[in-house]
């Protein structure tokens, strides 16, 4: 038992640096705003598809197709949040998340109409062959996978916690009205992290399709795993976000992966202990396992 | 004329009233806590889903008799609703969303997974429908009849509970929780009620989905069928009676004209999803600044 445990957690890391990918964009627009968009794991599922058509459909070569999907995802990040989201902020903190409930249905029901609901794979890379390291399996996608999350997640640190931006976006977070009466643009730093939130999600979404497959109905399970990293880290807490993220990739390989007195779970249950970890934190320690402040639930 | 008589009166007709009948049920138990409650109750379609699996397996399974897996249904719904108020008493708004959702993706799974109970992806074929006083409901006619009579009875008992001094705690609470509570309506209590009773028509419309169809399978208790019943419920005025009826009658014959255009029955599915979501942003967005009262705090 012991002897697969080196691989669950390199494994457990992988599919970490995706969900951290996903629910680090969740959880910088809910610290700003104060709203969940639900539609975050559609959009996943879009930005996938936009790099599929680029890449495969139209055969536009690699360069063509980032910058065509980078501007087809950045015009949807400005589209969710200026028709479905800030509209919406006044009257009541649900009405975005119900609003997005219904972005996400209508960017799952066109896909599914226009690609069709079968699961569609990218074609594999020739570093999808698997390495050996001490009897570890390990493929170069898998490598450059947790190597640009790593840079990435990295690169977002520096720019919240060295840069002027990042001070100016914790302050808007911390409270707009007395930001903005600061002459912090508040509306136009929220664009652009909501963005930001939309193509690290799109990446996270390619390299999905690279590693696995996609299909149109994959959006609302992402969006609840990245639900999940965040209740973990603590709603809107980015660092407790992508720790949670982890955390939950580890989760899910341990739980299906080891097997409890004899008796192993089957593979399909990955999915709901996603669930239930939201369900235990939110009911143990609402405040996230990182927070300390406590919450008024 | 004749052709919409023709249409009413055809076995069509018949199938289409009874999606009617058992939507009302379902979308008018919703609005109890999320129209009138104003509790995000993402789990109401796990509440449908619960029901409709005890009927269809102690049907099929254990043979069991119509009262028996009515009752069953109805009773294990209510008791299922426990664990929401157990969520509910501890979370608020948004927090209380993602438990909902959570929640209801467990039980998805679960009905995915546990293939000892729940037969899996294959679903629960073979259930009987009843059969009664003598009279066989094999007829879609004659269990259009019993169906029609629940979904009334079903509208009646809620209709009295949204007027009743209860309905007006659960309302009270809604709209200004601590001046609610403050003169002694007990919130957990209220609260708890309320799920109980909703789980409990939904427990009672998925009986009757399970009878009806004689086969159900995981696919449809699936956050789509969420959506649309909360598309109804939305469409309709949280919290409005009338109105949640007139969108049930609306939102369940809307698409069906798609089936009679001439279109691949591929596209059939993700379009009445995405008119479904349109109407559902059309309508949030005409009434944004009244669709929830504004929440009072101290």
């Amino acid at each position: 038992m012991l002897s697969i445990l080196p691989q669950l957690l390199v494994n457990s890391i992988i599919t970490g640096s995706i969900y951290a990918l996903v629910s680090a964009g969740l959880a910088l627009t809910y610290g700003l705003l104060r709203i969940l968009n639900f539609a975050h794991g559609h959009i996943m599922m879009v930005g996938a598809y936009t790099f599929l058509f680029f890449f495969t459909q139209l055969n536009l070569g690699l360069l063509a197709s980032v910058l065509y999907s980078t501007f087809t995802m950045a015009l949807l990040g400005v589209i969710t949040l200026g028709i479905f989201i800030l509209p919406f902020m006044r009257a009541s903190a649900l009405l975005p998340f119900i609003t997005t409930i219904a972005l996400g249905t209508m960017l799952e029901s066109l896909i599914s109409m226009i690609f069709g609901v079968n699961v569609r794979s990218f074609p594999s890379p020739s570093a999808s062959e698997s390495i050996e390291w001490h009897g570890i399996y390990i493929t170069p996608l898998q490598i450059f996978i947790v190597l640009s999350a790593i840079t990435i997640l990295g690169s977002l640190a520096f720019m919240v916690h060295q840069t002027s931006i990042g001070r100016k976006l914790r302050a808007i977070a911390e409270n707009r009205s007395a930001a903005e009466s600061l002459g912090i643009s508040a509306k136009a730093l929220i664009y652009g992290a909501c963005v930001l939130a939309t193509l690290l999600g799109a990446y996270a979404g390619v390299l999905v399709g690279y590693e696995t497959n996609i299909q149109p109905t994959m959006g609302s399970s992402y969006s609840i795993k990245a639900f999940a990293a965040m209740v973990l880290g603590g709603l809107g807490n980015i660092w407790g976000t992508i720790a949670g993220a982890f955390i939950l990739g580890l989760i899910e390989n341990l739980s299906i992966g080891l097997d409890f007195w004899g008796y192993s779970l089957p593979a399909g249950y990955k999915d709901a202990f996603a669930f239930i970890v939201i369900l235990g934190v939110l009911l143990l320690r609402p405040q996230g396992l990182f927070g300390t402040q406590s919450r008024v639930a | 004329m004749t052709a919409v008589l023709e249409i009413l009166t055809s076995d069509y007709g018949v199938h289409l009233a009874i999606l009617v009948s058992l939507y009302l049920i379902v979308a008018q138990s919703l609005n109890l806590t999320f129209g009138l409650g104003q509790l995000f109750n993402l789990a109401h379609v796990a509440s449908y889903a619960v029901g409709a699996y005890a009927t269809a397996l102690l049907a099929t399974d254990y043979a069991a008799s119509f009262g028996v897996c009515v009752v069953s249904s109805v009773l294990l719904s209510a008791l299922f609703a426990l664990l929401l108020g157990l969520i509910s008493l501890r979370l608020s708004t948004d927090y209380f969303a993602i438990g909902t959702l959570a929640f209801s993706s467990v039980i998805s799974a679960l009905l995915v997974n546990w293939k000892s109970v729940t037969h899996g992806v294959l679903g629960v074929p073979g259930i009987p429908r009843p059969e009664l006083f003598g009279i066989d409901f094999y007829e879609n006619s004659n269990f259009l009849a019993l169906i029609t009579t629940i979904a009334i009875v079903s509208q009646a008992i809620l209709y009295c509970l949204y007027r009743s001094p209860f309905g007006r705690s659960l309302r009270a609470l809604a709209e200004f929780e601590r001046a609610a509570s403050s003169l002694g309506k007990d919130t957990p209590r209220t609260r708890n009620i309320a799920f109980c009773v909703s789980s409990g028509f939904a427990g009672l419309a998925g009986s009757f989905f399970s009878y009806y169809l004689n086969y159900i399978d995981p696919s449809s208790f699936g956050l789509g069928e969420m959506v649309f019943i909360l598309t109804i419920v939305i469409v309709g005025g949280p919290g409005s009676f009338w109105g949640v009826i007139g969108a049930t009658v609306f939102l369940v014959l809307l698409p069906e004209p798609l089936r009679f255009l001439d279109i691949s029955s591929a596209y059939v599915g993700p379009m009445r999803q995405l008119i479904n979501a349109i109407i559902l942003f059309a309508v949030v967005w005409w009434k944004r600044d009244k669709l929830f009262p504004q929440r009072r705090t101290v």
